[in-house]
């Protein structure tokens, strides 16, 4: 006797169920509400409008600005992060591979919550009491406006870059030390040398993984919002503004539902683009 | 010789990467008259009293209670998931039901940013008693937890030879007691790393703390940032740093100790996801 059908049934319930209320039904309510005319007095009664809400995000200056912010902070931060993890994963592995305890001291940036790291530079980056413009006070005698509208994303992606380096640098450490032996005893017997390895062999092979990783770096930072929201919150100008801040922004501090629904029915349609692109992707690379 | 470099680099990566948690370390031991006068990396009179007047402050902001909550929050969003994602990883892999449809929408939810549910979930929350509520936060936690869970036990369960279920069966053992007696403590280990994973990730959460919590169910992440906040002669910065370094040690302390099956398994459900 197999697993019965009932049992099927029984056994995938409580999540399937759990996903619905969860996840689909406040997605049935974003899509509802997004083409309402909504307001807090009339949220259990919204009065369908078409897409009215739509047209207003789409039309808002601020929201082409978060849309233009969260993409060049997503690709600013995953690319860096991705040479960087890729050059210490490779130039460190003799290290890391007879001291294993090394990786921990590299991994602990990860186990922090970014909200509090954020925090943490709110005193490093203090004009009066941090560590960082005292040294470049001393040492240069100068010190930038590390959160001043110039410098704003600098900054930012510089964290945001600092703490998640270690993630990529963890998935490409393990991937290159699981090239097969062989492929590198092959391209010596070859006579490759030590670069044509590298650029020939190990790369092409860890290239899977190299993109995945850029998807994954690129998807957590397009989507910031925990250190931006301590470093800078949701009431400066437009110069560090998310997607996600802004979205927050429109529903908790300008009480404009509907524009908000709006945002992220347009965020989910671009979230399901680049999820359709992921499958397509790693479709191709089981059939190669 | 390469070697040595090798070690340059390394440490150089190593401070770069801790900076912040070193530097707020530093601080935290600072008395608040040093903080003003000296902000150097040099501590001239190294203090605990930053850390005893945090719980002077409990009248305001009590930092117990929002560990707990933390504590709890994490605790029931990493047994949740583990909960819902067991019994239907078992279903997936060893028949086939579902893996075309819940297992894949699972695993994309990784990929999903949770703000899009962000502002009908408050509005069910609020109809439904839920908001400011730990059990509240614990389910968003568990949809946060549930991609690298069911990942994690998918893969492990499919290593788990289809022979051992035969022979229960050919004993008489019901569906439901092959996966509780067999099945389960073969996952041990995939259970702890998904617990611990899960546990530090929804330790860590944010925005959903900010959102949907106004006092009781306050997690530490946001209360934290209650201590900046400059109420009645500006921000007490040796606190403050005080405060986070407690707020960062249950994750990071976990997060240490079971650093090697962290990174096969962040690996292996990156890879899958």
């Amino acid at each position: 006797m197999q697993v019965s059908s009932k049992e099927k049934f029984w056994l995938t319930a409580p999540i399937t169920f759990f996903l619905l209320v969860m996840l689909g039904f406040p997605l049935l309510l974003d899509l509802i509400y997004s083409v309402s005319e909504v307001t807090f007095e009339n949220l259990l009664a919204p009065r369908l409008q078409g897409f009215e809400n739509y047209f207003e995000t789409l039309q808002d200056p601020t929201y082409w600005d978060a849309l233009a912010f969260s993409l060049k902070f997503g690709l600013t931060a995953s690319l860096v992060q991705l040479f960087l993890a890729l050059f210490l994963a490779i130039y460190l592995e003799p290290l890391l591979a007879r001291h294993p305890w090394l990786m921990a001291v590299l991994m602990a940036p990860m186990m922090v919550a970014p909200a509090l790291i954020g925090l943490m530079y709110r005193l490093i980056l203090h004009e009066f009491v941090g560590v960082i413009p005292y040294y470049l006070w001393e040492w240069v005698g100068d010190s930038p406006a590390f959160l001043g509208t110039e410098n704003a994303f600098l900054t930012l992606v510089t964290i945001e870059i600092l703490q998640w380096t270690p993630f990529a640098l963890l998935i490409l450490y393990t991937a290159y030390r699981s090239i097969p032996s062989h492929l590198r005893e092959a391209a010596r017997m070859d006579g490759a040398n030590s670069l044509q390895l590298l650029m020939l062999v190990e790369l092409p092979y860890m290239m899977p993984v190299i993109l995945l990783t850029f998807f994954i770096r690129f998807i957590d930072s397009f989507r910031v919002f925990d250190n931006i929201y301590v470093l800078v919150g949701s009431g400066a100008g437009g110069t560090s503004t998310s997607l996600s801040i802004y979205i927050y922004k429109a529903f908790f501090r300008g009480g404009n539902i509907g524009q908000a629904v709006a945002a992220s029915v347009l965020l989910f349609l671009a979230a399901l683009l680049l999820i359709a692109l992921l499958e397509r992707f790693s479709r191709r690379m089981e059939t190669t | 010789m390469s070697m040595l470099f090798r070690w340059l680099i390394f440490g150089f990566a190593a401070l770069l990467f801790n900076f912040p948690l070193l530097s707020t370390l530093l601080t935290s031991l600072k008395s608040e008259g040093e903080i003003v006068s000296n902000p150097s990396i040099i501590i001239q009179s190294p203090t605990l009293a930053n850390y005893v007047k945090i719980f002077e402050m409990a009248d305001r902001f009590d930092i117990l209670h929002f560990l707990w909550n933390s504590l709890v929050i994490s605790a029931l969003g990493a047994f949740f998931a583990l909960l819902l994602a067991f019994p239907a990883a078992y279903v997936i892999v060893r028949t086939g039901f579902g893996r075309n449809w819940l297992l894949p929408f699972v695993l994309n939810l990784r990929a999903l940013p949770l703000i899009i549910f962000a502002i009908p979930l408050y509005m069910m929350f609020q109809a439904v008693g839920l908001l400011d509520t730990l059990l509240g936060l614990a389910l968003i936690m568990c949809i946060i937890n549930l991609p690298l869970t069911l990942a994690l036990l998918s893969s492990t369960l499919r290593n788990i030879p289809e022979e051992l279920d035969d022979a229960a069966r050919i004993d008489g053992a019901s569906t439901i007691s092959i996966i509780l007696r067999i099945i389960l403590p073969l996952s041990v280990a995939a259970i702890a790393s998904s617990s611990v994973l899960g546990f530090v990730y929804a330790w860590n959460e944010f925005l959903f703390g900010l959102m949907l919590t106004t006092k009781s169910a306050t997690p530490i992440t946001v209360g934290a940032s209650f201590f900046f906040s400059a109420s009645g002669g500006g921000v007490k910065w040796g606190v403050a740093s005080a405060v986070i370094m407690l707020s960062l040690l249950p994750p990071l302390i976990v997060g240490l100790l079971f650093y090697r099956s962290i990174g096969s398994s962040l690996t292996g459900g990156a890879v899958k996801g």
